[in-house]
């Protein structure tokens, strides 16, 4: 008889066990600071001109603002500021221009919002068949008003808004004085503006279709979904987040494309009556020549954009369907 | 469950065919494999049967209904995607319900319908996830799902287990097979996989450069390849195909090239023929050297488990258990049973089967 054990298989040396057992150890010691710092600085170093830039012409202001907003000044470098604390800020919560400027903002906003979704998801989902040479020349000509500069826009429809001689009432057949009375004014700024982003919402609508993959729409139909259960149920649930963004940007920033035109057509009037938020700050500043009005004025919309940002963004969050 | 016909269905894309000239007739019941290389047009021709791309020529039918320009959603056949492309902004449960949700059923009998499916699948659990939140093998079931909860004339599968890992692959083929035998459907299956198309196909129809190659069960296909592409596409490593000449010697027929010499086993007399000879790797046997057969010189042999594979400078491979018994840099002799020779012609690369002229003999 042989006598004999079974004795267990050692598994493969780990290289953890091996450097503890004395092996010589691959890791160099410990880099000199000098050495440390120039390892970890060249991403800050990237970083830098941008964090800089934005420093000087964006936060910086900001905090400008803020100061400025608790001082009354008018402006003159000569004139010193005096030291109001909040006074300006119950001045301003006191007019009751604000209030009223406040809803023509709501109002621009909503007028605002068919011509960057409602239009550009109409004419996106209708033109999405267009192919080739054709896609090219129809994106150049929904696009062009977004290049036409709003000041020179706005002068071309000064002349096509004129009340006896534009070509607006003459093809519509009507005489009104659109600029100079009270309802159309407020119409008419909302359209032009409208004219002037619908083409920049056009592209985005459909960079936002083209991004949707063609397999949910092809798998939808062989489910045996009609074209438009497909629109409805399929394509327009996951443009949600592309809509959303549109509906961000307009709620953020159609007050802002309104301006220049404002400035061109009205002025603000007539009555105030295209007055808004962003005109009326600018009034309080550069014509009452009141910057610690304006500044507290600019305080507040930039805490209240904050905070329909904020939120928006949460929607926005929501609605986004991760794509893999 | 229905039967599908094919008939001379082409499609260009420019002056690119890639689809040329198919007729199919897939019976009712059947589970045809579409195989072949990537860009044979293997997924067109599926499109095609789906309604998702229109052919430029040829006419299609389910059961006696022709369905040439019917659009998608009138065609009774459902889809399994690459991509699976599960919705995905909606549960799974609603992804599932999808195709009665468009045949506008009541909501009770769909909440029914998409339990019994699910149930079947095991997705019982996962039925208010959104597919984000689903690992590969549960998205693959729910597509699955989503075509069985209606019940179609027919299931289209674009490689459906392309996304897989290997262990999840050889689990879900096992499973649409059994799903098949269970459910008796008409399927159409696109792979470029060979033993998916081996283990489940009912017939394979071999594509290449968007002509049929082949049509056959998985074993005519593999045992008779119709052509040198037929041959070389099906096993692994691929059959060895060497240029020889048919000659007659003492009034039989052999095979002959440098350093080859294989007997047909077919007592006749014709004249000298060109011919490309097909031998499947684990057909070839080693012998002593110096007898007839193809001498060689082993280059490498690999090791795979159970099985090795020698490779020779000839380009020849040698597949058997394991060991074979030769190391790199050894002479061998292969020698190979005459019924396990394939002969092709040397232009065509079409079969070559052997047709006695009086008297009829087995090749």
């Amino acid at each position: 008889m042989v006598s004999g054990a079974f004795v267990e298989v050692a598994p493969p040396v780990r290289s953890r066990e091996a450097r503890a057992a004395g092996m010589p150890d691959t890791v160099p010691a410990s880099p000199a600071l000098w050495q440390r710092v120039r390892r970890i600085a060249p991403p800050y170093l990237y970083l830098l001109p941008a964090v800089v830039l934005l420093v000087v012409w964006t936060y910086q202001p900001l905090a400008q603002t803020f100061v400025l907003s608790t001082y009354s000044w008018n402006l003159v470098p000569s004139t010193p500021m005096v030291d109001v604390g909040l006074g300006n800020y119950e001045r301003l919560l006191s007019t009751p221009e604000l209030g009223r400027s406040v809803w023509r903002t709501v109002v621009v906003i909503l007028g605002i919002l068919p011509f960057t979704v409602g239009i550009p998801v109409a004419v996106a989902l209708l033109t999405r068949r267009v192919r080739g040479r054709a896609q090219g020349v129809y994106r150049a000509l929904v696009f062009a008003p977004m290049l036409v500069a709003p000041v020179a826009g706005a002068a071309v429809w000064q002349w096509l808004l004129d009340p006896s001689a534009g070509a607006v009432n003459r093809v519509l057949g009507t005489d009104v004085n659109w600029l100079n009375t009270a309802g159309t004014a407020q119409l008419s700024i909302i359209v032009i503006t409208g004219w002037h982003v619908v083409g920049f919402a056009v592209l985005v609508v459909t960079a936002g279709l083209a991004g949707i993959n063609p397999d949910y729409a092809a798998a939808a139909q062989v489910d045996g979904a009609s074209r438009s259960q497909v629109t409805r149920w399929i394509t327009l649930p996951l443009l949600s987040p592309t809509l959303a963004f549109l509906v961000l940007m307009t709620v953020l920033l159609s007050a802002q494309w309104t301006f220049p035109l404002i400035d061109t057509l009205t002025q603000g009037g007539p009555v105030g009556s295209t007055t808004n938020l962003y005109y009326l700050l600018w009034e309080y500043g550069f014509r009452s020549h009141d910057a610690g009005l304006a500044a507290a004025a600019g305080v507040l919309f930039f805490l209240g954009f904050i905070v329909v940002a904020a939120l928006l963004t949460r929607l926005a969050e929501r609605l986004s369907h991760h794509d893999d | 469950m229905s039967r599908i016909q094919l008939q001379g269905l082409t499609r260009r894309f420019g002056a690119v065919t890639a689809v040329d000239d198919i007729g199919l007739d897939v019976a009712d019941g059947e589970f045809l494999v579409l195989l072949g290389p990537s860009g044979c047009g293997k997924s067109t021709l599926l499109r095609m049967i789906a309604g998702l791309l229109p052919p430029s020529e040829g006419r299609l039918w389910l059961d006696d209904t022709e369905i040439t320009h019917l659009p998608p959603q009138r065609r009774d056949v459902a889809m399994v995607f690459q991509s699976y492309a599960l919705y995905p902004h909606l549960s799974v449960a609603r992804n599932i319900g999808f195709p009665l949700r468009t045949r506008k059923r009541p909501r009770a009998e769909i909440k029914a319908k998409v339990a019994e499916v699910a149930a079947t699948l095991g997705l019982t659990d996962l039925l208010d996830r959104k597919p984000r939140e689903l690992s590969g093998g549960q998205r693959q079931r729910v597509a699955l799902g989503r075509a069985l909860v209606r019940d179609p004339g027919a299931f289209l599968m674009d490689e459906p287990l392309s996304n897989l890992d290997a262990k999840l692959r050889a689990g879900t083929r096992a499973e649409i097979a059994g799903l098949h035998r269970r459910l008796r459907a008409t399927t159409v299956y696109v792979t470029h996989d060979q033993v998916e198309a081996m283990t489940m196909a009912t017939r394979i129809a071999l594509l290449n450069e968007g002509r049929l190659e082949q049509l056959g069960t998985p074993s005519e296909v593999y045992d008779a390849p119709a052509s040198v592409f037929a041959a070389t596409f099906l096993g692994s490593p691929a059959m060895n195909v060497v240029d020889t000449t048919v000659r007659a010697v003492d009034g039989t027929l052999v095979a002959e090239a440098e350093g080859l010499r294989l007997s047909l086993g077919i007592d006749a007399d014709i004249p000298d023929r060109p011919v490309r000879l097909g031998v499947r790797p684990e057909h070839l046997t080693l012998t002593s050297a110096g007898g007839q057969g193809i001498r060689a010189v082993v280059t490498a042999v690999e090791n795979l488990g159970s099985e090795e594979v020698a490779h020779c400078d000839t380009g020849v491979s040698v597949r058997g258990p394991r060991p074979l018994g030769v190391v790199p840099g050894e002479a061998v002799t292969l020698s190979a049973r005459p019924e396990h020779l394939h002969l092709f012609d040397h232009d065509s690369g079409r079969r070559l089967a052997w047709q006695a002229a009086s008297v009829p003999q087995p090749v």
